[in-house]
């Protein structure tokens, strides 16, 4: 890293010391401390350190800058160092006094061993506040029981809920690594081994005629009700019956084939059933209007209007509520609410659902 | 039981799931494929830095399926739905779980579902206004066939999602990429409809006989069918369990089946949390493991890609100092 060769060239600077490899970890290790000790005071609850060797580096730079206009007294803590003890402890030290600004305030007066001392207590305090993050984290964990009240699945007065976050670069993945020899595979900080697919094409293929000679079927096509004889022109393997208290399913219809695919196939405009309620509704006004009965029949002026809304918009297709009679006869019953729900009136389960929330 | 509608269909003793000859039948040394002597080189098995190839025609009609309940053909399909919505194809998911839907809960959309395709079946509305489109990732969108408690007429059950398929084909914004249907357990009447527009499929086994056996059955019904592109996801595999030998392998499971294998997808604490939440274990951050095997799935679906080399165990990882600090 271009930051820590830096800042190595500015401790030999100071001091006359041979500086060992071990001093960059150190670098790092006091850095980032202080790095994480200065987002914990400022924000409790944050709890998830990063490791941005980025930020680190620049932070360690500025560190160092610092420490450098304290010049002479670093260098006389140093150069007492290489006197009394070896390369080792020296190093350490020095690191210790020009970066870390606690031990800036006091190195004048004390030795090395409260300098270690305060070490251990602050890698003692690191352990505890980690453990503690760790501990929080486990608790707001997200998709827990909270999540089915928050979505109106479960009743409860828990609060609490967090919010989900979004993954989302598919394209670059840090957490999944491949080794080098494609043997073991690195997924979510675990390492599996791999081993390759053994079945071959012709394995494949032998599986396959194993299960045609096994299963012989024919997906059926034609559905009738339980009790019905098979009509005449068609291959007895392709019909299922179904019984008429099926779960899900029924062979009834109030609908024919074509008209379904017409619907399924419908892009624009009002979609068909709609559309016959409504034609039936305007009929039923007009036939009202007709007869001068309105004001007889009680209809107060207001419902009047809202039967009035749709007789305008509907008024010109006539010609297709004469092929449906079945369904005006359906229709014809339908009172004003209906055109809130789209269902008809015989259609109570799918009403009952869309009001449901 | 299920053994006399077997042998009934099954007149062939080679079948090597007929009961009494199901444990010889299988040379023991299958169950440990692993240490067979000649190890074939391994290619690579991952893909993230770059966009998946999209291959076939479109729309890709795969079906998910697997004749066993409760393995994990939901769940499969958000995540894989998600996952190709996230590599940026547009996907039309379909709910043909008629009896006991449960995909809109899975990703989360159970409010928004106001009409199914049963109601464009009747004219009650359109197709487009039935479809219902993620928030979160707006190329993809969920169709249910049905209201729980609505009869689906089977007279047009799987003629009406070939209708589906076609209208989507055609409609104004263009045809989807991947049309996803989730298919219901069992091979009734659901099962029938659901497979019928599919061109291919996703078999979810897990590593357990009685899931194998269904899904060798419902593999052997899909051929008749004439989908011969089928594909198999091993869902809740547990490594340590395998190590133990407590478990069958993925490699045995393959060797049982013989279908290609689209992907491997770990038992996860976080499935359940994914479920509860609404929100797919693929958009989850950070990545979990059954997450990441659901992104990789999906990329082979794309690519119509099958897995080369599959995990087999853990090892333990060199931890450096600085793993202390999450580094
Ligand atoms: N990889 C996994 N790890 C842990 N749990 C899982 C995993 N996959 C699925 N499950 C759990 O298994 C259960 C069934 O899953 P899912 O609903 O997807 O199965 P299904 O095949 O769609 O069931 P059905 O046949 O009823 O439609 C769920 O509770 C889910 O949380
Ligand atoms: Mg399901």
């Amino acid at each position: 890293m271009a930051s820590i060769s830096i800042a190595l060239s500015l401790l030999q600077q100071q001091q006359p010391i041979s500086i060992q490899t071990v001093i960059p970890s150190k670098h790092r290790l006091s850095s980032s401390l202080r790095v994480f000790s200065a987002k914990f005071e400022r924000n409790s609850s944050y709890c998830y350190v990063k490791w941005n060797p980025q930020k680190i580096g620049k932070r360690f730079l500025l560190s160092v800058c610092c420490c450098s206009s304290e010049n002479p007294e670093n260098g006389r803590f140093g150069s007492n160092g290489v006197e009394g003890l070896g390369k080792f402890v020296s190093s350490l030290q020095g690191t210790i006094g020009t970066l870390t600004p606690v031990l800036n305030g006091i190195k004048g007066q004390v030795g090395k061993n409260y300098a270690v001392g305060l070490c251990i207590a602050i890698a003692f305090l690191l352990i505890t506040i980690r453990a503690y993050t760790s501990r929080k984290s486990g608790y707001n964990r997200q998709g827990s029981v909270a999540d089915l009240v928050k979505r109106g699945q479960l009743r409860s007065d828990r609060r609490g809920i967090s919010k989900p976050l979004k993954y989302d670069d598919p394209f670059n993945n840090p957490l999944v690594k491949i080794s080098e020899n494609n043997s073991s595979v690195e997924m979510c900080g675990k390492v599996y081994r791999l081993a390759p697919v053994t079945l071959t094409e012709r394995e494949q293929s032998n599986h396959q005629k194993r299960r045609s000679r096994a299963y012989q079927w024919k997906r059926p096509t034609m559905f009738i009700k339980e009790g019905d004889s098979i009509p005449p022109d068609v291959d007895p393997d392709t019909v299922r019956w179904i019984p008429a208290n099926h779960p899900f399913a029924t062979t009834v219809s109030d609908i024919d084939e074509g008209l379904a695919q017409n619907n399924v196939y419908q892009k624009h405009g009002v979609p068909f059933r709609i559309k016959a309620e409504h034609e039936a509704l305007q009929r039923k006004l007009e036939a009202l209007q007709n007869d001068q009965k309105l004001d007889k029949l009680g209809v107060d002026p207001s419902n009047a209007r809202d039967f009035e809304r749709p007789y305008k918009s509907f008024s010109k297709s006539n010609e297709h509520l004469e092929q449906r009679p079945s369904l005006n006869q359906n229709s014809n019953s339908t009172s004003p609410k209906s055109d809130r729900h789209p269902n008809t009136p015989n259609d109570n389960s799918s009403s009952e659902e869309l009001q449901k929330p | 039981m299920i053994s006399p509608q077997l042998s009934h269909i099954n007149p062939n003793p080679s079948f090597p799931f007929s009961n009494s000859t199901f444990p010889q039948s299988l040379p023991t040394k299958t169950l440990k494929p692993h240490f067979k002597p000649k190890p074939t080189p391994i290619v690579s098995v991952l893909q993230y830095n770059r966009k998946p190839q999209l291959s076939g025609e479109t729309p890709r009609v795969v079906v998910i399926t697997s004749g066993k309940g409760g393995v994990g053909k939901t769940t499969s399909t958000a995540n894989i739905g998600l996952s190709l919505a996230r590599l940026g194809f547009s996907v039309v998911a379909i709910d043909a779980d008629v009896g006991l839907r449960n995909l809109d809960l899975l990703l989360g959309l159970e409010n928004r579902v106001n009409y199914t395709a049963f109601e464009v079946i009747n004219g009650d509305c359109r197709l487009d206004q039935a479809l219902v489109r993620d928030k979160r990732w707006s190329n993809f969108e969920l169709l249910c066939i049905s209201k729980p408690r609505s009869k689906l007429p089977m007279g047009f059950g799987g003629k009406a999602l070939i209708w589906l398929v076609d209208a989507l084909k055609t409609r104004s914004e263009g045809c989807p990429d991947f049309i996803i249907i989730d298919c219901p357990a069992g091979i009734d009447a659901g099962f029938i409809t659901a497979i019928t527009p599919a061109n291919e499929a996703v078999l979810v086994v897990t590593p357990d006989i009685t899931s194998l056996r269904d899904a060798d059955r419902v593999t052997g019904l899909l051929e008749c069918d004439g989908i011969k592109d089928i594909k198999m996801i091993v869902n809740r595999v547990r490594t340590d369990l395998i190590r133990g030998e407590d478990m069958m392998s993925v490699l045995d499971v393959q060797e049982m089946l013989g279908l290609a294998l689209l992907g491997v997808i770990p038992e996860d604490s976080e499935v359940i949390r994914s479920t509860n939440r609404g929100y797919p274990l693929v958009l989850n951050r950070p990545p979990t493991l059954a997450g990441l095997a659901f992104e990789q799935a999906a990329w082979r679906l794309v690519e119509q890609d099958s897995m080369k080399a599959v995990m087999v165990e853990e090892e333990p990882k060199k931890r450096g100092f600085f793993s202390f600090f999450g580094g």
